[in-house]
């Protein structure tokens, strides 16, 4: 534990910069992967074990279309449109059986999931890290901000978040389409009724929460070395921000995204070993609290 | 032995319950009938501590049950089985009753005998015998047939040895000879364990044939208590519920049987 | 009414006979390593069904009670003041009461909310594992090895008396589980997974159980742990991460949850799978995927308890014929 160098880093504006901008670019990540989960969730009834390896493919995928065409545009869609097609597909051959399932089932199906995608990808790439490259876009000086000095990328990164953050919330909450899927989460033999193809729907949806989980990996491959586990650690602090931010909320899995991004970069100074620990100890006051998490709206007794 | 005295119950400016003072007699088999929304399931309830009357005592055994929790009425001796039978899926008829009795015989927290004890063995193949199911006790709750099914959820609640038995629509769901079948077994349990029984039921045909006191709640109130063939001549009744055709109904009925 | 625990102990002492034998049939390390790590793993999963399959608790974290076996059994013999026999009983009493204190507060949870927890509280300890180095060894794990002092006569130091010892301690963990899941204590829990709220109307301290069998199957799960600390000498950090839960719930998926030999069956299964695959590709996360695709969405549940189901059906088939016959010669029809 080294709480003086974490005290002593956020005294100085210079360090306190980085870091805050650092929880967040950890945060944002953290919320697309878990706004993706979540919204699986909320609809399906499905807790997606398997939105780790989701990401994870997203970053290999950016990766090799950058090594490919070295535009970083393309990289990032293609990360997110093919993992959403990978989604559908897992969807239509897998996740479709377990509907209704038992946690436990769900569980077991989509971490078998998981360890299949960790070992196709150690198949194809190899198990060595590989890393991506900041793409020459970005490969600016960093910005000075705030007394401190911010990766013009990270800007980027969390702008791009918070675009997708928000264009999902915008398609969840104000459109047509919105509305139909927040019904089907409520009802969905009502909607298959009204004559609304719910198969296709849930397709739909399980794509997009892969989609916006390729996205992260998109995201992140420039600056995170890419291995197969990587898939597995997101796994876990996905959860924890379901948990704390409250099943099926998007507005919750942001909060508690940004909280966690803070307790990650924060502790990694301070108190490295214990950071998941404390993550913990959270989602442990939450559930013992508030089960239903900040804003989850089921009910838990 | 069971006597409600002044019970009203309001939900917001819904009267669910109005005064409502009703006297089992011991070892009476009562029916309360009267059309949906009545309040009967709710005077359930209240006797069973689910819901708190506003007003009101319910006298058991000269004590007030009112305010006290499910748990402490039950264990006084009023026991009541489901609308909806709530069993346990995955365990045998047999299994379930002689659970149920090994709770009741303080029994559960035996580690190191084998189940069932001798004691409880003993009571479940009675209560079995009792149902008639004595040669289903191997088969699982989740394979009964409906009714088969509520006759064992009754089962669960004998294993707890109640003084009152209410029974909320102890035929519902059933056809028509089921439903007979299931009010026999019913009638020959009232006879042969000398229990207060208290039934809620809809078939008027069952509840003159075998009640011997019947009350008639409309919106939430009392509107008569008396044998069958006095109800059947009330004209408060007949206006409220049972419609001046009923009559006509029931001799149809027999001619075409 | 004793007669079951005279068959159980029976059964028990015949499979020791039988492995106490084995290493003599198969001589070399591998059988015996093999065996000790299934009875380790074994005591973790056959413990964690008396939460899931006997009363419906299923919890992700159940290998805290595991990790707090290995680490205070080993801290207690490296601090050299007590005897084997007492440091065991010293460890099942301490995990039992981490138990009463964490489960006193998950128990109260409901399904979702109690399984993650319980991960919550075992991954508090593994960081706390992880960052009390002093005490720990931090992610090193135990140094220094675990001593074996001579105990009324028996040096575990001795290859074979350690694995006999191992053995024996875990049939008789096999026995107190067997007589719990044939007690009336048993029963009850089966009525609380089936239907809590039933249950309670007939008067069960829903509550009362649930913590009780919290505490009793942490108390085995940390004599899986003395073993394997005994076995490899040494406690180590991953005995309390997540994985470690993760595999005694494969263990219970694989080999069943109905059946009280399935989860041990399952861990046996699992152990092999790992030894074998290990040794012919280095993708063991594909083949453990593909295994529980199979079993999860083509078996459905886990193999023991497909393989009594069939039985079962089978045997129902067997009694239709006569049934039929019945039917038709009736003259309701």
């Amino acid at each position: 534990m080294n709480i003086d160098a974490l005290l002593l880093c956020l005294s100085s504006s210079a360090c306190a910069t980085t870091q805050i901008s650092t929880a967040f670019i950890i945060g944002m990540l953290l919320f697309l992967v878990a706004s993706g989960l979540s919204l699986i969730f909320g609809v399906l009834n499905v807790t997606n074990f398997a939105h780790g390896g989701l990401y994870m493919l997203g970053a290999y995928f950016a990766l090799s279309t950058y090594a490919v065409t070295g535009i970083f545009w393309a990289a990032l869609v293609v990360a997110a449109v093919a993992t959403g097609f990978v989604g559908i597909a897992l969807e239509r051959l897998i996740i479709s059986r377990i509907y209704g399932a038992d946690l436990l089932m769900q569980l077991l199906v989509c971490y078998a999931l998981t360890l299949i995608m960790d070992d196709a990808i150690r198949f194809i790439y190899g198990s060595d890290y590989k890393m991506m490259g900041m793409p020459g876009a970005f490969a600016l000086p960093p910005l000075a901000i705030a007394g401190g000095f911010i990766p013009a990328y990270y800007l980027f990164m969390i702008a791009a978040s918070a675009v997708a953050g928000l264009a999902l919330w915008f398609t969840i909450n104000r459109t047509r389409f919105g509305k139909i899927v927040r019904a089907l989460a409520i009802n969905p033999s009502m909607v298959s009724v009204l004559g609304i193809n719910t198969t296709l729907l849930y397709a739909i949806v399980f794509g997009v929460g892969s989609g916006l989980a390729g996205l992260a990996g998109g995201l992140a491959a420039p600056i995170r070395t890419l291995t197969p586990g990587m898939g597995l650690s997101f796994l876990l602090d996905s959860f924890i921000i379901i948990v704390i931010g409250g099943m099926g909320s998007i507005g919750g899995a942001f909060v508690a995204s940004i909280l966690v991004g803070f307790i990650k970069a924060l502790g990694a100074i301070g108190f490295p070993l214990f950071t998941d620990g404390l993550m913990f100890a959270i989602m442990a006051v939450v559930l013992i609290l508030r089960p239903q998490g900040l804003f989850g709206e089921r009910s838990a007794r | 032995m069971l006597s409600l005295q002044n019970i009203s119950k309001s939900f917001g400016g819904l009267k669910a319950t109005q005064d409502v003072s009703i006297e089992f007699g011991a070892g009476s088999l009562s029916a309360v009938i009267g059309p949906n929304g009545a309040g009967k399931t709710t005077l359930f309830n209240q006797i069973t501590g689910r819901l708190t009357p506003d007003t009101g005592r319910v006298m058991f055994e000269e004590r007030d049950l009112v305010g006290r929790s499910s748990l402490a009425i039950t264990r006084a001796g009023v026991v009541r089985a489901f609308q909806v039978a709530s069993l346990f899926p995955t365990l045998t008829v047999g299994e379930a009753l002689s659970a149920a009795v090994t709770s009741k015989q303080r029994g559960s927290w035996q580690l190191f005998s084998y189940f069932p004890v001798n004691s409880a063995q003993r009571r479940s193949d009675e209560i079995a015998d009792l149902l008639g199911m004595a040669d289903k006790r191997q088969v699982l709750c989740k394979e009964l047939s409906h009714g088969d099914q509520k006759l064992l959820d009754i089962g669960l609640a004998l294993a707890l040895e109640p003084k009152v038995l209410l029974l909320d629509e102890p035929t519902a769901g059933m056809g028509p000879d089921e439903r007979w079948r299931m009010i026999e077994k019913v009638h020959a349990l009232w006879k042969s364990q000398n229990l207060t029984i208290v039934f809620i039921e809809h078939d008027m045909d069952i509840v003159f044939k075998i009640a011997q006191t019947i009350h008639v709640l409309c919106y939430g109130a009392l509107l008569a208590s008396g044998t069958a063939d006095e109800i059947r001549k009330n004209q408060k009744v007949i206006d409220a519920y049972l419609g001046s055709d009923h009559h006509s109904v029931s001799g149809a009925k027999e001619l075409q049987s | 009414m004793n007669s079951n625990l005279i068959t159980n102990v029976g059964a028990a002492a015949l499979a020791v006979a039988v492995f106490a034998a084995l290493p003599f049939l198969f001589p070399g390390a591998a059988m015996v390593d093999f065996i000790v790590y299934v009875a380790a793993y074994g005591l973790l999963a056959m413990s964690l069904n008396l939460l899931v399959g006997l009363t419906g608790l299923v919890a992700f974290g159940h290998a805290i009670f595991f990790a707090s076996g290995s680490y205070t059994f080993g801290l207690l013999m490296q601090s050299g003041a007590v005897s084997i026999p007492v440091a065991v009983a010293l460890t099942v009493i301490g995990t039992a009461a981490l138990a009463l204190v964490t489960g006193a507060i998950c128990v109260r949870l409901k399904d979702v909310y109690f399984s993650f927890i319980t991960l919550a509280f075992q991954m508090v300890f593994y960081s706390v594992v992880l960052t009390w180095v002093s005490l720990t060894g931090g992610d090193q794990g135990l140094l220094g090895g675990i001593p074996k002092p001579v105990f009324a006569g028996i040096d575990l130091n001795n290859g074979y008396s350690l694995y006999l010892f191992c053995i024996i301690l875990f049939a008789i963990c096999a026995i107190i589980m067997r007589q719990v899941w044939q007690s009336p204590f048993g029963y009850t829990l089966r009525l609380i997974r089936d239907n809590a709220t039933r249950a309670d109307f007939l008067g069960v301290d829903v509550f009362r159980m649930k913590l009780a069998v919290f505490v009793l199957s942490a108390s085995i799960a940390s004599v899986g742990g003395i073993i394997l600390a005994l076995f490899v000498s040494g406690a180590y950090p991953e005995f309390a991460f997540w994985t470690t839960s993760g595999d005694a719930i494969f263990a219970l998926m694989l080999g069943g949850t109905k059946l009280f030999l399935g989860p041990l069956f399952g861990a046996f299964l699992l152990e092999l799978l790992e030894h074998y695959v290990r040794a012919h590709t280095e993708y063991q996360n594909f083949v453990l995927g593909i295994v529980i695709l199979l079993i999860v969405l083509g078996l459905k549940r886990g193999i023991l308890d497909y393989v009594h189901d069939y039985w079962v059906r089978r045997r129902k088939v067997e009694k239709k014929p006569a049934t039929a016959v019945k039917l038709a010669r009736s003259p309701d029809a």
